[in-house]
């Protein structure tokens, strides 16, 4: 998926490639801001068609708003961990899978095996990154396409979700004694700050924040960008790629586990069939980012905003008691159109991207 | 503000109980058989036909209540769907919120929440955890099981014979209670032995797969029970195949109506019968407007809506009479 052209533009962050071009146009900055740009529409409209009750604008209470990042707070925090793998020029399928896995797991732990909170989320973290990490190995060592790797991984997860969970959904109840979690554990699953704001959205953006901060400042994230804009180049320049690409797996895995482990503190619950999908939704959260499915170009925030976005369209759809159906054809809409405007500039720029 | 709610909400269920007899208040906040009320229904997944049926059944039931505005939103087999739907719900104000949740303890939080801001709460067809509702209505599935194995050790296989269970989804609740059911209810005729019994995750490709596999293990089946309709006709389609469709009498579960349901199956005489497993729409409807619009000061916590079996006797009756 890697281009294979454009050897010049092999500095780290395809910055250089930018500035060459001073009067970037009108167009090309929508698309550089293309998910906010959208937020905010969906935003306005939402102000403009939301409900009213007792003089109050139903969308904007700060119930509503908490409600609709918990709503998006799983695949929200997956995509944090696909931006890194697209950017990169990779896919990962697996993630839905992975976080029921992972879910599954937390709820055996601290409900079968007695384990306490800690322990459990270090082992579980730990399980979802080395999951993530073995995909990466695979798929650089064989030098076999990320679908292929991850599309196997899902089957995988899915299957050891089945089978540690014998196939039975597992209730999470509090308490001390054999067959109960630690009540430390449920915190997930409650409101702060008067009892408004779920702390499943909390995590989502605390994530959110670390991820953003990674992908723009550190070197690991100049890497990210240089390997998914030119992967011979950053060789050449003494990028250790094959190791970047493991730890963006490691990055979805730690995710998918971290995403896996919100599903189960917020719903006390954990079952071998959820999660079919998510890794569809954080895609396209990504791609209406304004993340290149090519690689070499993307944004974190625009992941963020994304993600926030399609939960703010299902939230006023809605509230206005209008059908789902017309959530998918929107959501295909968004989807399409982020895509043509980011190719229309990426061959005016002929990069490719 | 939420916090001040549900101080009141836990002031108003405790003043009966510290107040002895002294009148006791409305379960809804307001109420009165004149004013407009919004019903939030949030169902489990549209995709089931079951499903679809109740939403038709409520749907059509509504419309002779002119007080009553029906909102149904499809959580799509998605517990994070669901808790959102009911967020919402909860955002928009509705004045009574009637369930049907697709797992138990997911959904338990929100639900309370809703119940405890003083919103009266009907869970249709499966509950929540603890006791955080206003009322449940829904089918017994271990009787409605039950039954079909009792008409299956009395009516079809009285001389005994070889009885094969294909079940629902294994970690679901309902397959579970169907399967037992059936087993006590056939165990009335100690000549009849269950040979085999597998999952068959309510789907009909699987239930065909998995009752052909059945059928070459054990030839000499003549009844198989399904926990399902959907099931039922993969089995059907399975006997069929194997060219013993007459040897093999289907039961199905659920008894849906319209050229697809089970009622049709059974009228038509490819199966021998099914146990329809009611909506309660109507019975959660009734509920609705005791509180709504008759002030109700306390309802039944249960009501346990009756099965009814479809035999060819009267499936082609029945079948006239449902239309959906």
């Amino acid at each position: 998926m890697t281009p294979s052209d454009n050897t010049e533009a092999a500095a780290p962050g395809g910055l250089p490639a930018m500035a060459e071009r001073p009067r970037r146009d009108i167009l090309a900055v929508v698309v550089r801001f293309q998910s906010l740009i959208g937020l905010a529409l969906v935003l306005a409209g939402g102000v403009a068609f939301s409900p009213v009750r007792r003089g109050t604008l139903l969308f904007l209470t700060p119930d509503n708003v908490a409600n609709i990042i918990r709503a998006v707070s799983e695949t929200g925090i997956i995509a944090l961990g696909m931006t890194f793998v697209i950017i990169t020029g990779g896919i990962d399928l697996s993630v839905g899978a992975l976080i029921c896995l992972c879910s599954v797991l937390t709820a055996t732990l601290l409900v079968d095996g007695g384990w306490g909170v800690l322990p459990t989320l270090a082992a579980v973290l730990a399980a979802g990154t080395l999951f993530g990490m073995a995909q990466g190995v695979i798929s650089t060592r064989f030098r076999l396409e990320a679908f292929i790797v991850t599309l196997a991984g899902l089957q995988i997860a899915r299957g050891l979700a089945l089978v540690i969970s014998h196939n039975q959904y597992i209730n999470i109840s509090y308490g001390e004694g054999a067959g109960l979690a630690p009540p430390a554990f449920a915190v997930l699953g409650t409101r702060l700050f008067g009892n408004v704001v779920p702390v499943a959205t909390l995590v989502f953006l605390a994530l959110a924040a670390v991820a953003t901060v990674v992908l723009n400042t550190t070197r690991f994230g100049r890497y990210v960008f240089a390997v998914g804009g030119n992967e011979r180049a950053s060789r050449l320049s003494g990028i250790p790629v094959g190791r970047v690409r493991i730890a963006v797996y490691g990055l979805t895995g730690f995710m998918s586990a971290a995403a896996g482990i919100v599903h189960a503190g917020q719903f006390s619950f954990g079952s071998p069939n959820d999660g079919a999908g998510y890794e569809l939704t954080a895609i396209a959260a990504v791609v209406i980012g304004g993340t290149s499915l090519f690689g070499g170009a993307g944004t974190m925030v625009g992941t963020i905003a994304g993600s926030i976005m399609l939960g703010a369209l299902a939230n006023i759809l809605q509230l206005n008691n209008i059908s789902a159906a017309l959530q998918l054809l929107a959501t295909g809409a968004i989807i399409v159109l982020a895509a043509v405007l980011q190719a229309i500039v990426g061959r005016r720029d002929g990069s490719g991207r | 503000m939420s916090t001040t709610r549900t101080l009141t909400a836990a002031a108003l269920l405790t003043l009966p109980l510290l107040a002895g007899g002294v009148a006791a208040k409305p379960l809804a906040k307001a109420c009165g058989p004149n004013d407009k009320y919004v019903i939030g229904f949030s169902q489990a997944n549209f995709a089931e036909p079951y499903r679809q049926h109740v939403n038709n059944d409520l749907t059509a039931r509504v419309k002779a209540i002119p007080q009553f505005e029906l909102q149904i939103a499809d959580a799509a087999g998605n517990d994070n769907t669901q808790v959102s739907q009911v967020e919402n719900f909860m955002t928009q104000g509705v004045d009574l919120l009637l369930i049907s949740p697709f797992e138990a303890a997911p959904l338990t939080p929100v639900v309370s929440r809703v119940f405890q801001s003083g919103v009266p709460v009907i869970e249709l067809d499966r509950r929540t955890l603890g006791s955080n509702r206003t009322a449940f209505v829904g089918g017994d599935n271990t009787k409605i099981a039950y039954e079909a194995g009792a008409y299956t050790a009395k009516t079809l296989l009285p001389g005994g014979g070889q009885v094969a269970v294909l079940e629902g989804l294994p970690s679901s609740t309902p397959a579970i209670e169907r399967l037992n059911g059936f087993k006590d209810g056939v165990k009335q005729n100690p000549g009849i032995t269950v040979v085999a019994e597998q999952a068959a995750d309510w789907l009909p490709d699987k239930g065909q797969t998995v009752f052909a596999a059945m059928l070459q293990a054990h030839p000499d089946i003549q009844v198989v029970y399904a926990s399902n309709d959907l099931m039922a006709s993969g089995a059907y389609l399975a006997a069929k195949g194997a060219g013993k469709e007459k040897q093999v009498k289907v039961i199905g579960t659920d008894g849906l109506p319209g050229p697809s349901g089970g009622i049709a199956s059974v009228a038509s005489g490819q199966w021998a019968a099914t146990f329809i497993y009611p909506t309660g729409a109507a019975e959660a409807l009734d509920l609705a407007k005791k509180i709504l619009l008759d002030c109700a000061e306390s309802v039944p916590a249960v009501v346990t809506v009756p099965t009814e079996a479809v035999t060819p006797d009267n499936a082609k009756e029945l079948n006239a009479k449902l239309k959906f």
